[in-house]
């Protein structure tokens, strides 16, 4: 063991963050003596285990030494001294992806009563994507919650949101009722970033990219527009054919890794999903289906109101307001969305949410707006949380009669009978 | 004394089948609401448009930004800069010919806000977006909310500081990716904002608008007239496109003179109405046609 302690050291050393930072990162500051691989899959079993259906390309891949880096176990981390403590993460700062990577290990070890982590997929690039799972346990089934951040790369403030939501509800799920009693009914699946090798690219070479690092006409070309790559009236309108434009909108529809491991994943619990949100910036808006189309949702004026009563808690935080509506009629005309794709599925409640601010930075929001943002966000969400806990569970709201008009009712029906 | 009015008791009771109905109407009428107008034509505290109105989404929020852009330029004052709050009452009347035209009412905050003090300014605006072309003729009154010798004074004091910089500037790009600007670099930032004001509203039509995101490049150049004048690349983010714009921009100030703004923008593959080039100045009466 202490062997494998030191040999893992040395390679946690040589794997520091300031070197994924630099620009050396694809050229080859990865062990490849394949003793030392061994060692570090044997110190990291569980992890790895996680993951073995794909361990073996994992081994032989020449990224190995990165995504095994990702899965850092606590024993690793108390010989490090760069790598910081649950207790000292600082959620009022964005954080590289190491460090998010390394925080859900932390989170899941905490508190792994009722918090578990998962693999999703692999990015195009070969990093995994893995997303958390909050879950009371119970004898009754649940249903399911689901949330994605950072499908678009430059938006920070997103990823930080996701973290910012799943400490607030495991941090609080002890003591807060309205919490325990939505985790009573309802599982929690927060996928903290996506688009992983697009958020590396961030940090590493571009703050503004926006699409994935998927190669296109020989290298020439790079990134397709995950939020275009849904199976969902794909291509039509607000995106591109040209692997070069921003919009690109990939060679086919659910064509890149991260989409496919995202629709697997979707498809296969489409029955229990009751929410679908993901996170994006900048607009300040609460967005309901459809962008490919003006034509509204089945459910669309309970979407509404449903999401006009979350931007009402939202500004009662800290003022800020935030537009409610469709996306082609509030924000412009889409294809191949994720939230268009999980509304056509059956998800009833898809929405996206364009957090802060309204253009004056932007998607470079400084890091004095992440916990006001994050604040007002929660409120927005746990609002649409708790309408939709009350339309399945409460006994209060069978379907749209309110108590008042019961009251009436029942006035009336008294007269009567006088 | 006066008999007592009639007791209701003394009327003949309405017939039960009326209150069997009124049970099975209950339900529904509890929840019975007007007809909202749709979407695209409706606005904060607005009334409803005729239903010809069919105005991009949220065209009346990216008028009263871009009468800003305008406002901005022309004032020239960097410490004075205003962002838009709120729409206050606005409407858009679309002729298919000649383009379009928006006229609002909005309130503005200051974009660099004291601290304590909250500042609502308001304006009145007329845009006229001429069917696909860039360069909305606009008309742009606004109320004074700073006085002019304070916003004199803070224009000198940010000149001084733009003075004192060191140059070449050892900056790579304003703000950093965490969204910092060093106090000191402020200056620069809201200077800069000034020139890409200009620009912006240059290059915006009815369907494109922008916002500034990053400096990149700064470089400051010394004047016989001891104006400011310095290069810097803006990064403009291009809606409804996402895309990113680089424009090179060179701009002369001086504290109560006429911004002189000269500037190109990388353009992308597809065509566009606007030039990439453009140059211009306060000073220079600008453009208003009839709409």
């Amino acid at each position: 063991m202490k062997l494998q302690l030191r040999v893992a050291q040395w390679f946690a050393q040589d794997l520091t963050i300031s070197k994924w930072q630099s620009q050396d990162f694809n050229t080859g500051i990865c062990p490849t003596n394949p003793v030392h691989i061994a060692f570090y899959y044997l110190l990291h079993q569980p992890a790895v285990l996680e993951t073995s259906s794909s361990f073996s390309t994992f081994v032989l891949h020449s990224s190995l030494c990165r995504s095994l880096a990702e899965h850092t176990q606590d024993d690793v981390d108390k010989t490090v001294s760069s790598w910081r403590s649950l207790e000292t993460y600082n959620y009022n700062k964005y954080h590289p992806i190491e460090e998010i990577y390394q925080w859900m290990s932390q989170i899941s070890e905490k508190y792994k009563d009722v918090v578990t982590q998962h693999f999703l997929g692999m990015t195009y690039e070969t990093r995994p994507m893995n997303y958390l799972k909050i879950s009371q346990p119970s004898n009754n089934p649940k249903k399911i919650i689901w949330m994605d951040c950072g499908i678009h790369a430059r938006e920070w403030i997103a990823p930080a949101f996701c973290q910012w939501f799943v400490k607030e509800i495991l941090q609080n799920y002890t003591d807060n009722s309205r919490i325990r009693t939505l985790l009573s009914h309802l599982d929690f699946y927060i996928l903290p970033v996506l688009n992983v090798d697009g958020y590396i690219y961030t940090w590493t070479t571009n703050r503004l990219w926006r699409k994935s690092r998927s190669s296109h006409n020989n290298g020439t070309c790079f990134g397709t527009d995950l939020n275009r790559n849904f199976n969902v009236s794909w291509c039509s309108i607000g995106a591109s054919k040209d692997c070069q434009d921003i919009t690109f909108c990939g060679t086919g529809p659910v064509s890149e890794p991260e989409t496919k491991a995202v629709t697997s994943f979707i498809e296969s619990e489409k029955e229990n999903i009751l929410c679908f949100f993901t996170m994006h910036s900048y607009g300040q808006l609460i967005l309901a289906p459809y962008g490919y189309t003006k034509n509204k949702s089945s459910n669309h004026e309970e979407l509404i109101e449903v999401g006009e009563k979350a931007a009402n808690a939202l500004k009662a935080k800290h003022g800020m307001t935030y537009r409610v509506g469709s996306s082609a009629d509030i924000l412009y005309s889409t294809s191949g969305s994720s939230r268009d794709w999980a509304r056509d599925i059956g998800i009833p409640f898809s929405y996206t949410f364009e957090l802060r601010d309204t253009g004056t930075h932007g998607f470079i929001l400084p890091e004095d707006q992440i916990q006001p943002t994050c604040e007002e966000t929660m409120e927005a969400v746990l609002s649409v949380l708790d309408d939709v806990y009350n339309k399945y569970w409460s006994s209060n709201c069978a379907g749209k009669v309110t108590s008042t008009t019961m009251a009436l009712s029942l006035l009336m029906f008294f007269i009567f009978l006088l | 004394g006066q008999s007592p009015p009639p007791a209701l008791y003394d009327q003949s009771p309405p017939p039960p089948a009326l209150y069997g109905l009124g049970l099975l109407l209950a339900p529904s009428v509890g929840l019975g609401e007007a007809p909202t107008p749709p979407a695209s034509c409706r606005s904060v505290g607005a009334q409803r448009w005729p239903p010809r109105c069919s105005a991009p989404a949220g065209l009346l929020q990216q008028a009263g930004a871009r009468g800003l852009h305008f406002f901005n330029f022309r004032a020239g004052s960097p410490s004075a800069l205003r962002v838009l709050a709120a729409v206050q009452e606005g409407r858009a009347r679309i002729n298919p010919k000649k383009g379009c035209r928006v006229d609002l009412a909005f309130t503005t905050e200051l974009y660099n806000p004291e601290e304590g003090k909250e500042r609502l300014g308001k304006c009145s605006a007329q845009v006229f977006f001429r069917k696909q072309k860039p360069r909305p003729a606009i008309n742009v009154t606004c109320t004074q909310f700073i006085e002019k010798e304070k916003r004199q004074e803070k224009d000198f004091l940010l000149y001084k500081q733009m003075k004192q910089l060191k140059t070449p500037l050892d900056v790579i790009s304003i703000p950093d990716s965490h969204g910092y600007i060093d106090p000191s670099l402020r200056p620069i930032w809201d200077l800069a904002f000034l020139g890409s004001s200009y620009v912006m509203w240059e290059k915006t039509t009815q369907i494109l608008y922008y916002y500034m995101v990053q400096l990149r490049s700064v470089k400051q150049w010394k004047t016989q007239e001891d104006a400011i004048d310095f290069d810097y690349t803006v990064l403009l983010h291009e809606f409804p496109t996402q895309e990113i714009v680089p424009c090179d921009i060179h701009l002369v100030w001086y504290p109560g003179k006429p911004l002189k703004v000269k500037y190109h923008c990388q353009e992308l593959q597809t065509p566009e109405e606007a030039s990439g080039t453009g140059e211009g100045s306060a000073a220079a009466p600008t453009d208003f046609k009839n709409f």
